[in-house]
């Protein structure tokens, strides 16, 4: 907002309410009523400037809009039966109506937290070396590798588990299996995210911490990633939303089923986008189609609360100016 | 509770033994020597408690997510899941030991393809024979939509050449000529098939290949290769149809069910034949065994001119290891597919669009489930 401003002609008076202000608002019309001929090109360009931004904002929102429309439109209900929160599909067949998907539920955030719980003490560290300690070669090699990493399909992560954990060790399938094929895709996040994030800490901070006699790591976990909480929170939330739809490796790796199962190292594991997976095959039923509908809603509504949780911890846990 | 429970458990074993007395053809031949328990209560007799792992074929699905919810309800400690990704991707995990048994379009191949036994791989993986047991029958539908016309006969040769673009009217002279009083519109046929691999494929390119090998030249396979447009699975192709005049397709029974669709009946030089669950279960009483012993796989005899019998059927495999290397697992499958090749469970395909198994066969079934160890 600052900047926006600052950047502004100095006799522009309405200049701060600007941005937020539809065209054609009242502001903008009277500014224009008193502006003098050369502003007046300048006050067009801006109309202009700001009718594309909407319409761009307004083409962005459609897909947004219709996605979560449609599934709301055709989920809601499923969500307001009364097994939904509580049971699980057992002896529930296509052409059943219902049940429930605590099941999938459980499982996706055991998995979910699972990963997370491996992904980001190595995303973070990883982000720390990468900023405050390495120099020359390895840590351009390491760098080179997080990019590459990143841009691994999530079929190829899901193979090459599939290919160390069953073929080469001859383990079986499981949800633990699963859940290491979607550590590789959360780590590049996590490393990228708050590797940004570290390199926006001011290096005043650093220098003070230094100035104070503070040694370099009680400088790095004290200030640098206090300072940093909020956006490294941000950062590994939009990992975990990026690992919790993920199917590729739930389909190669961990089996559905309809079960309860909380073993994620044995057996089959039930997850929601298996779940939506298992329903889509009979979706010219009613009862599948209603079911996958509810489940899509069910992991949006996932993602969403974990977004929300996290700018609140965010909110709370970042350092006060 | 328990007092429930026991009670029951009397009341199954009471029904189970009415049953065995009133109609005593219908259960023998399952357990011979075992009377006392072969009425009617084959899932609640023995139960397993803990998981079963299965995965193959997506047209056995239906019928095997009945069974699995049959079982379940008698043993409420076991959890038994089907995997529908597939009739390969079953196989290969089934000789990866990722699951206990796999479900299969089609018996385990005994010739080389890619350097590789299919049943030779399964035997090594199992340290004893593995056995295909047929356990379900589905008849394959060739479900049509056209505005006005609710019976529809077709024979072998018509319906190779529709299916390969070469009929590509209603009212083709080559359709009229089977279905005489019929008044045929003249919109065009729309033919669509399954873009992914399928053993319904498989099966009625078969069936094409050898009821009509002069007007079907292609390869049969699960891969098709006559004309039309592709629609993704079952339920792909029948959704296709139903929103198109003039579409045309095969697809399984149940799924033609589902949708409504009419089904043509199939001529097979001793009169049109419907689809019944009787007409198809003819045709599978006549299938040669290829394997031996208690090995059961088949081979569906797809020309048959046998009156009545409806020839386009699909036959599913269960495919298990003679003899488990984990006896507990052993008693797990066998006591599972107990349950499914049971009578009471497989009459209660039929209303899912299955066939039961005819009775010759099932018997044979039933005493290879029960020799699994």
């Amino acid at each position: 907002m600052s900047t926006a401003t600052d950047r502004r002609v100095p006799d522009d008076q309405v200049a701060p309410g600007e941005p937020v202000t539809p065209p054609g608002g009242r502001p903008g019309r009277d500014a224009l009523s008193e502006m003098s001929h050369p502003h007046r090109g300048r006050m067009a360009k801006d109309v202009v400037a700001r009718i594309v931004m909407w319409a761009a904002f307004a083409l962005a929102m459609v897909p947004l809009v219709w996605i979560l429309g449609t599934v709301i439109g055709k989920g809601f209900h499923m969500l307001t039966t009364a097994t939904w929160w509580t049971g699980n599909q057992r002896n529930i067949n296509s052409d059943d109506f219902g049940g429930g998907a605590r099941h999938a539920i459980e499982g996706t955030l055991t998995m979910v937290g699972f990963t997370a719980l491996i992904a980001v003490p190595i995303g973070i560290l990883t982000a720390v070396y990468l900023v405050e300690y390495g120099r020359g070669r390895l840590a351009k090699a390491i760098s080179f590798t997080v990019d590459i990493l990143s841009g691994v399909p999530s079929i190829v992560a899901a193979l090459f588990i599939y290919a160390v954990w069953v073929t080469t060790f001859g383990l079986g399938r499981s949800g633990f299996a699963a859940a290491l094929a979607l550590v590789l895709l959360m780590i590049p996040v996590v490393v990228r995210s708050t590797e940004e994030m570290l390199k926006l800490v001011p290096n005043e901070l650093r220098e003070a911490a230094y100035a104070l006699g503070v040694p370099k790591w009680v400088t790095v976990v004290k200030v640098v990633l206090r300072t940093a909480f909020s956006g490294i929170v941000t950062g590994v939330l939009l990992g975990i939303a990026r690992v919790m739809g993920e199917t590729a490796p739930l389909l190669i790796l961990a089996p559905y089923t309809k079960n309860f199962q909380r073993d994620l190292f044995n057996g089959n594991f039930p997850t929601l986008p298996m779940m939506i997976n298992q329903d889509r095959g009979d979706f010219a039923l009613s009862t599948a189609a209603e079911r996958m509908w509810g489940a899509a809603l069910t992991l949006i509504i996932l993602v969403l609360l974990l977004n929300v949780i996290g700018r609140v911890i965010a909110h709370f846990g970042s350092v006060k100016k | 509770m328990s007092v429930s429970r026991i009670s029951a458990l009397g009341a199954i074993a009471l029904s189970g033994a009415l049953a065995l007395s009133a109609c005593a053809s219908e259960n023998n031949g399952a357990t011979p020597g075992a009377g006392s328990t072969a009425g009617g209560s084959t899932a609640a007799g023995d139960c397993f408690s803990g998981d079963l792992k299965a995965e193959g074929s997506s047209a056995q699905k239906n019928a095997i997510d009945e069974a699995i919810k049959a079982y379940q309800t008698n043993c409420a400690d076991a959890n038994i899941d089907y995997q529908p990704t597939g009739s390969g991707a079953g196989i290969k995990q089934f000789i990866a030991k990722q699951v206990d048994f796999a479900g299969s379009d089609s018996a385990l191949k005994t010739e080389p393809k890619d350097g590789k036994i299919e049943a030779d791989d399964a035997k090594a993986s199992c340290g004893s024979d593995a056995w295909n047991l047929p356990m379900v029958t589905g008849p394959i539908a060739i479900a049509y939509n056209v505005k006005g016309v609710d019976k529809l006969v077709l024979d072998a040769e018509v319906a190779a050449k529709i299916f390969d673009g070469k009929i590509t009217t209603w009212n083709d002279p080559a359709i009229a000529a089977l279905n005489k009083g019929v008044t045929l519109p003249s919109t065009p046929i729309k033919v669509f098939f399954r873009s992914d691999e399928s053993g319904t494929t498989e099966n009625f390119t078969k069936y094409l290949k050898a009821a009509a090998p002069d007007a079907w030249s292609y390869d049969t396979g699960k891969k098709w290769t006559g004309k039309g447009e592709g629609k993704e699975k079952s339920a792909g192709v029948a959704t296709a149809v139903k929103g198109q005049d003039g579409g045309i397709t095969y697809v399984e029974l149940s799924y033609a069910q589902q949708n409504q669709l009419p089904m043509a009946q199939i001529d097979t030089g001793s009169g049109p034949v419907e689809l019944t669950a009787e007409s198809a279960g003819k045709t599978i009483a006549t299938a040669k065994q290829t394997g031996t012993g208690n090995n059961l796989a088949l081979k569906i005899d797809y020309a048959t001119k046998e009156a009545g019998a409806y020839p386009i059927v699909l036959v599913t495999y269960e495919i298990v290891c003679s003899k488990y290397a984990d006896a507990e697992t052993g008693k797990k499958v066998k006591s599972f597919l107990k349950s499914f090749a049971s009578d009471s469970v497989q009459k209660g395909l039929e209303a899912k669009g299955y066939a039961p198994l005819p009775a010759e066969v099932a018997t044979k079934v039933q005493t290879a489930v029960d020799a699994i160890s």
